[in-house]
């Protein structure tokens, strides 16, 4: 039997968040991964990630794991468990795990939970037909191993999960033959909706799939308008269903923590409270297992989770556990959904959310109105950014990226604002951008940002695109700049009349 | 929509249609039709079809949600051979 201060079941970001917070206290710490690698979810998140820069926004899912694992790796107190997987919890507090091949028991003082999520799975006819994939599967296949799923690929479910996914696959060059969405609004980052638009990628909101086509394999699918009844059949290889996640709760269960069902938060969640402490002494949950939200809020979490257990081990308060619960707050702010869970838990109980405005047409198709689009064309004649990020989501980085402080907002979570007269149309702001929504616009030419293979040459001819990926012209490439974390730069020249729509390009092979 | 033709337990190759008759018939507890069709014991310990099958009844009984779907596990989560628990020097 083994003895720890705080044992931690699940390495992604909340499990090596809780990880480093409790190690700083010099606690004997041991973090549990049932797979061979740290990092869960993040080590497939190819996209830059929203948020503020003291969270890594910006930054990659895949750096922001490689930061954490190596940051883990250097601390001496932590022992880390890969490919072992936890068994069970006994009343006596003790954790059993199979650790190489062998079941071991460990007991330790606290237990931090973070086992994150598992995908919702969806009935519809042939829904066992080799070829339906769960969007990790997809991502796991993709840009874990280097693996293509298929060449073209339905994508049912527009949350952020499915828009990146098809990001993602249009990278890998795989054909997205379009995103199927029940509701009536797009369920992602409005961003990241237009992101795939640009590429031509449908998204069919009202939309459901009830058949999968195909005798040994999928052949395609038949999706239906659930108010007209309207079918539509789209040929396909892959399904890819990306409709939602549900907290992993097997240990809580066992263990007894009372447990809420809160559709908001995935389906049932452990009750806890603030400091994430559950209804059972001594066992804390953070990330997805509490509650499904994003990366962002799961390192909150997990930090928070391991400082409190910590704290109850030392008696040393550590400020931060003020901090992070503020930092949580400003976070939640635009996710109504979230909070409105959480006051089920009775947490939240005197902050209100505006829910999210129905920003209309953007919301159903992930093309902005034209109101709001030539609301940001300045009288001018000048060089100036363009930035199309209309929705109130909690990132910034726009901001501290201008170094003639050109964009404003008002807090985390509002809404970029040019000053066109500072704007110096540098484009720095078109390369921070994790929702590649800022253009830089010129008389005769549009810098745009671009993170697809091949890269275009100086003088290439390219063909241009608009917001939907409808062909516009054929124009030349004035400028490329490489950029080290990825995105580029493409300056291309497109004539006056092309000028506002042109927000995309596709290199002629 | 032909129910015979959607998998709802993957694990144990249970359908639609399965459930949707044992649902009909009177079983109206998940615990029930994990007794009778072995939905929910499979490797997946019913991460998949639980919600699914608790939905289903929900929508035929009109019972809300909460009080069907409450997923309980025992130890150990996952398969284990007795040579990992005893320790066992030869398989011969
Ligand atoms: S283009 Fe440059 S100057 Fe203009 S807003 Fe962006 S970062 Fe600021
Ligand atoms: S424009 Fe600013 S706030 Fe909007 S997605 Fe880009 S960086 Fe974030």
């Amino acid at each position: 039997m083994k003895n720890y201060d705080i044992l931690i079941i699940g390495g992604g970001p909340a499990g090596i968040s809780a990880a480093l917070a409790a190690s700083k206290f010099n606690l004997k710490v041991a973090l549990f991964e049932e797979k061979e690698t740290l990092g869960g979810q993040l080590v497939k998140q190819t996209h830059k990630f929203f948020g503020s820069k003291d969270e890594s926004a910006g930054t990659r899912g895949i750096f922001i794991a490689q930061k954490l694992i190596n940051d883990v790796n250097n601390k001496d107190n932590i022992d880390v468990y890969l490919n072992s997987m936890v068994l069970g919890y006994y009343e006596d507090g003790v954790v059993t795990a199979l650790v190489k091949g062998k079941m071991e028991k460990f007991k330790p003082k606290k237990i931090v939970i973070a086992t994150g999520a598992f995908e919702k799975s969806l009935p519809f006819e042939n829904n066992d037909l080799p070829g339906v994939f769960g969007a990790g599967a997809v991502q796991t296949l993709m840009n874990v191993y280097g693996v293509l799923p298929g060449k073209e690929v339905l994508m049912v479910g527009s949350g952020n999960i499915g828009l990146i996914v098809s990001y993602q696959l249009a990278q890998a060059g795989v054909k997205v033959k379009g995103i199927v969405e029940i509701s009536e609004k797009i369920g992602g980052y409005l961003v990241h909706a237009s992101k795939v638009r640009r590429l031509g990628i449908p998204i069919y909101t009202k939309h459901t799939i009830t058949k999968a086509i195909g005798e040994n394999k999928v052949e395609g699918a038949i999706i239906e308008n659930i108010e007209t009844k309207e079918k539509k059949q789209i040929s396909c290889d892959v399904i890819c269903l990306a409709t939602g996640l549900m907290p992993l709760s097997d240990i809580i269960n066992q263990i007894n923590c009372e447990m809420k069902y809160i559709s908001e938060l995935g389906g049932y969640v452990p009750v806890h409270d603030d400091n994430m402490k559950t209804t059972v002494e001594n066992i804390f949950v953070a990330g997805d297992t509490a509650g499904i939200e994003e990366a962002t809020a799961a390192m909150l979490e997990g930090e928070l989770a391991g400082l409190y257990a910590s704290y109850e081990l030392t008696n040393i308060f550590d400020n931060r556990i003020n901090e992070i619960k503020e930092r949580l707050k400003e976070f939640r702010k635009t996710s109504s959904k979230v909070v409105s869970g959480l006051k089920k838990l009775n947490l939240y109980n005197d902050f209100t959310v505006n829910s999210q405005e129905d920003l209309g047409k953007l919301h159903r198709t992930g093309i902005p109105e034209k109101e709001s689009i030539e609301s940001n064309i300045p009288k001018e004649n000048k060089r100036f950014a363009i930035i199309e990020c209309y929705q109130k989501i909690p990132c910034n980085p726009c901001v501290s990226s201008c170094p003639t402080n050109a964009i404003s907002m008002d807090s985390l979570n509002g809404i970029p604002k040019l000053d066109t007269n500072k704007c110096i149309g540098c484009g720095n702001c078109v390369a921070i951008c994790p929702g590649l929504a800022i253009f830089v616009v010129d008389k005769e030419s549009v810098l745009l940002p671009y993170e697809f293979l091949p890269l275009p040459n100086k003088g290439d001819i390219v063909e241009v695109v608009d917001r939907e990926g409808k062909f516009l012209e054929k124009n030349i490439v004035l400028n490329v700049r490489k950029m080290k974390d990825k995105t580029n730069l493409i300056e291309v020249k497109v004539s006056k009349e092309h000028i506002n729509n042109a927000r995309h390009i596709r290199v002629v092979k | 929509m032909n129910e015979e033709k959607i998998i709802v337990c993957r694990c144990e190759d249970i359908t639609l249609k399965e459930i949707r008759d044992l649902i009909n018939d009177g079983y109206t507890t998940l615990e029930e039709i994990k007794r009778i069709t072995r939905a929910v014991m499979g490797p997946c310990q019913g991460k998949t079809c639980g919600p699914i099958i608790a939905r289903e009844i929900s929508k035929i009984t009109g019972k809300p949600i909460e009080e069907i779907y409450k997923p309980s596990i025992r130890p150990p989560f996952g398969g284990l051979f007795f040579k990992e628990i005893v320790g066992e020097k030869d398989e011969k």
